[in-house]
């Protein structure tokens, strides 16, 4: 094919790609108008879980580093945000980044054991993290509560917060409670997935995905281990800890039960069935996730089908799902995207005509006829 | 770098390398000038591999020592190696299978490059620039290749021919002082041999590098090397150039593992002739 | 001095029922690299088997107990066959979720048929014990040690001397050199999850035992098994026995001797932090060996 019909293509396809994102943020930005409240919550929610999700990305997607202890990072976010917040009545200003960096300092001290320990070990000294920091939780009733839980503050900037019952009107527009936390997470999950776009495509991203693949080349190439290593959890841990402080803002009330080792899987799960080092894979993952409780609650709205707990049924069917997918798409969801995508171009190819496929591979003029 | 600098690429003393009571060798000395073309060949088990390790700080040497132009090369971890100038090929390809050529290439330059996680994260301004300037660099080292167009293409999809050169690409992108390569043509058919080797002779000529290969395709190495040490069972068996490596007698009898007495042969020809 | 021995047979019996997890986990593990998330989730069926085959049907209890071996263990291969076959090949992290997935369903799906409620085992010890100056051993924990001995023994019979134990570490040591000399690789597989599917109910039957009772709980008590498996060494069957005891014993020593500023439950962590200071020391565990690259 010559070159020009090449670029020809690749231009197609970037002009496809640029109105597809051009579409998803007006929809994302649209949303909040079309959703009750019940389907709007459930939306915060996912995309709150996306902005965690997106952070393990890098870490389990891009540096491989396995790890089942992203409940203990949320919960420390959470309760920076609630100390901060709740017992010094600080602003959200602050007290949401703060959340991010201890969270993220947490990281620094955690990323070193991924130094000595690798696979299996790693992530199940990550399981450990989970249940010492719920032990922690549920001893230390001054940050958390103790095992009953505490209240968690709304964001607050300023004089205006986004408890429940507020409201702002822009331009006419009346956005409520859960649109405001929809369009602040939306707006800080667009920035964690700009940030690990650029990072994906320059040195650091590289030099994640290297050591992922295969350390000990990595590292004779220049890669140097130890820092990209802890890079890899500072910046997961960070969008851990903003996004367990928005959660828990949101719910506004919060056990320690909650940062269970269940929620680190769910959160494993998300990137997976998303897929692997990709930059929308924990986005889609998210969504299938974490919106899958509320899906299976609104078809059956008894506490129980056939006598068996809800609960119970939400659960096995995150298992199933988990199993089908891997079995039938272990790409995840962008596999399958491009899969389909793949399927599209091949269908399209097979229906144009012939005259155009002749005129393609035409020399321009003045180029040599290979 | 004044003009009259003649500090040896590597100067290698004494060095040895033993897995408890297992040694891989010993007692290895041997000079590579600046600029270069050094073979080590052994048959196969001789330690060429493990000293390739101990040389790219992948394994610690349990005797000797190592300069690097004067530099103490046994103080540097493995990732400080490019830094320094050393670039290494595997055997078995240290490339990247779901990353891109180009992306392999580049992770190649990282030791040149400074963006951290903030800088490559906010792309605008001087992560752009530098990221740029090195993806030039990098394709630059890709068409010296003559591979240039495969560089979108992921190495996964590529056929080992070109991923082989491929791997010599992402070496000269790293502007190395010294380069390693670690048998370069094992496994080939004719024509890849032919190539490859013309592809080293190419960047030893063309470009002025420093080479160390090691390597058990007597061929190969007889055509490009300027001086051969030959392995055998860890030790050092001889030194010199080509030729005079192909007439020592240790080196055929270490090949072909039995000792050649013109004597005893013409006796038993005469002996099988009587009967 | 008889609270000390009191607690140390407590946590040896608890020992070797994390053994015996920790052991169905490493013959999977070695035979195929798969890490089997779902073993705990395997106890948690192993004891509602065995407590419906012995509640549920006049058989009796050694009979209910075999049953519940033989029914286990061909489920396990039969998960092994059904799906992971088809995922041979694929990354591990991919045959991790699967087993993830698969100890979620079983966790949900144990409650969801039997309902939340603790049931009866059926074993006939119940609280019986034995009375040795001052100390109570309870009879299910006195053959939780006997059986796990025997299993041990049986085990490692089975892996030094027969035919399949020797195509088992050869399929571990090196699985293509081990196929191209005509070891029954497949085979190799299924048995390591029969095997660890049998050792799972006994597992599950001493676990519910005195004073517990089949129930899903039971399912997050296994989950304490992982650090024995790891302070072993994710490969050796010996660490894995080692790991268990010394995990059991330490969490009911520290259930009884832990100072109360280290909080309440320390013992439930007390595992974990084991297992983290070992690490710190031998990051492969005590008796696991370092993967190796070749270059």
């Amino acid at each position: 094919m010559s070159a020009v019909a090449v670029s020809r293509r690749r231009g197609h396809r970037v002009k496809g790609r640029t109105v597809l994102l051009a579409l998803i943020v007006i929809g994302a930005v649209l949303l909040p108008f079309a959703l009750n409240a019940y389907w709007l919550s459930t939306a915060v929610f996912v995309v709150i879980a996306a902005i965690g999700a997106v952070g393990l990305g890098v870490l389990t997607g891009y540096a491989g580093q396995i790890s089942l202890g992203h409940a203990f990072f949320l919960a420390v976010g959470a309760y920076t945000a609630a100390v901060l917040g709740g017992n010094d009545h600080l602003t959200a200003a602050i007290w949401l980044p703060a959340a991010g960096i201890v969270a993220g300092l947490c990281g620094a001290i955690v990323g070193p054991t991924a130094l000595r320990l690798r696979g299996l070990y790693l992530a199940i000294v990550t399981i450990g993290l989970v249940f010492i920091g719920q032990h922690v939780w549920f001893n230390v009733p001054a940050i958390s509560g103790g095992p009953g839980g505490r209240a968690f503050p709304p964001v607050q900037f300023g004089s205006f917060n986004f408890g429940v019952g507020q409201q702002m009107t822009l331009g006419g527009v009346v956005i409520d409670h859960n649109g405001l936390y929809y369009y602040l997470s939306l707006l800080l999950l667009a920035l964690a997935m700009l940030y690990v776009f650029n990072l994906q495509r320059t040195r650091v991203g590289r030099a994640m995905q290297a050591v992922r693949e295969r350390e000990l080349p990595a590292a004779v190439l220049g890669v140097n281990l130890a820092r990209t290593k802890v890079s890899a959890f500072v910046i997961s841990s960070f969008m851990a800890g903003v996004s367990g402080a928005l959660y828990a803002s949101f719910l506004s009330f919060v056990i320690p039960d909650q940062w269970s080792l269940l929620l680190s899987i769910q959160y494993v799960a998300a990137i997976i069935v998303g897929g692997i080092g990709t930059v929308w894979g924990p986005v889609l993952g998210s969504l299938v996730i974490f919106a899958l409780p509320s899906i299976l609650t609104s078809l059956f709205p008894q506490t129980s089908a056939g006598g068996v707990p809800i609960d119970d049924i939400t659960s096995i069917a995150y298992g199933v799902l988990i199993i089908v997918f891997f079995v039938a798409e272990p790409r995840g969801l962008v596999g399958l995207g491009s899969r389909l995508a793949g399927l599209a171009r091949l269908i399209g190819a097979r229906r144009r005509p012939p005259r155009s496929r002749i005129q393609e591979t035409q020399p321009i003029e003045g180029e040599e006829a290979t | 770098m004044s003009p009259a600098d003649t500090t040896p690429a590597l100067e290698v003393r004494d060095l040895a390398l033993r897995f408890g009571r297992v040694t891989a060798f010993e007692h290895v000395n041997f000079d590579v000038e600046q600029g270069e073309l050094f073979a080590v060949i052994g048959p196969n088990g001789a330690g060429k591999t493990s000293l390739f390790n101990v040389l790219s700080r992948v394994y610690a040497a349990s005797a000797g020592t190592v300069r690097y132009f004067g530099q103490d090369l046994l103080r540097l971890r493995a990732w400080a190696l490019a830094g320094a100038g050393i670039a290494r090929t595997f055997q078995n390809l240290g490339l990247f299978a779901p990353l891109s050529v180009l992306e392999n290439v580049l992770i190649g330059r990282h030791h040149l490059m400074s963006a951290g996680p903030v800088r490559a994260g906010v792309w605008l301004g001087p992560g752009r620039t530098e990221e740029r300037a090195h993806r030039a660099a990098a394709r630059e080292a890709l068409e010296f290749l003559g591979i240039a167009q495969y560089a979108d293409a992921l190495v996964r999809e590529l056929p080992f021919g070109i991923r082989k050169q491929v791997e010599l690409a992402r070496a000269l992108a790293m502007e190395p002082r010294l380069v390693l390569l670690d048998e370069p043509v094992a496994g080939m058919s004719g024509d890849e041999r032919a190539e490859v080797t013309a592809l080293v002779r190419r960047l030893h000529g063309e470009r002025g590098l420093t080479m160390l290969l090691v390597e058990h395709d007597m061929g190969m190495v007889m055509e490009v090397a300027q001086r051969v040490l030959v392995l055998d069972f860890g030790e050092v068996v001889a030194v010199g150039t080509p030729a005079e490596v192909q007439r020592d007698e240790r080196v055929i009898r270490a090949y072909l593992g039995e000792e050649i007495d013109p004597a005893a042969e013409a006796e038993a020809a005469a002996e099988a002739a009587r009967r | 001095m008889t609270q000390f021995l009191q607690l140390f047979f407590q946590g040896f019996a608890l020992g070797c029922i994390y053994a015996l997890v920790a052991l169905g986990f490493t013959v999977i593990y070695r035979a195929s690299q798969v890490i089997n998330f779902a073993q705990g989730g395997m106890l948690l069926i192993g004891a509602y088997l065995v407590s419906v085959f012995a509640t549920g049907t006049r058989l009796p209890f050694g009979v209910a107990v075999a049953l519940a071996v033989l029914l286990l263990a061909a489920g396990a291969v039969s998960f092994q066959m059904i799906v992971l076959r088809r995922v041979i090949g694929q990354p591990v992290f991919v045959l991790v979720m699967i087993t993830i997935g698969a100890s979620i369903v079983i966790d949900a799906a144990i409650p969801a048929i039997f309902g939340g409620n603790p049931r009866l085992l059926g074993d006939p010890w119940g609280s019986s014990a034995l009375h040795v100056g001052g100390v109570t051993l309870n009879w299910v924990r006195i053959w939780a040690v006997i059986v796990t001995a025997l299993i041990l023994a049986g085990f490692f019979v089975f892996d030094r001397f027969s035919r399949y134990g020797l195509a088992m570490r050869a399929t571990a040591a090196d699985e293509e050199a081990a196929a191209a000399v005509g070891v029954p690789v497949r085979r190799v597989y299924a048995l390591s999850w029969a095997i660890a599917g049998a050792v799972a109910a006994a597992g599950g039957l001493f676990l519910a035992g005195f004073p517990n009772s089949p129930n899903p709980s039971l399912g997050d008590v296994a989950l304490r098994a992982f650090p024995a498996i790891i302070l072993g060494g994710l490969d050796s069957p010996l660490g894995a026995v080692v790991g268990g005891i010394v995990i059991g014993v330490v969490e009911v020593l520290t259930s009884g001797y832990a100072p109360s500023w280290l909080g309440a439950n320390f013992s439930d962590i007390a595992p974990y932090v084991l297992m983290i200071l070992v690490l710190f020391v031998r990051p492969y565990g005590l008796f696991g060996t370092r993967p190796v690259e070749r270059l």
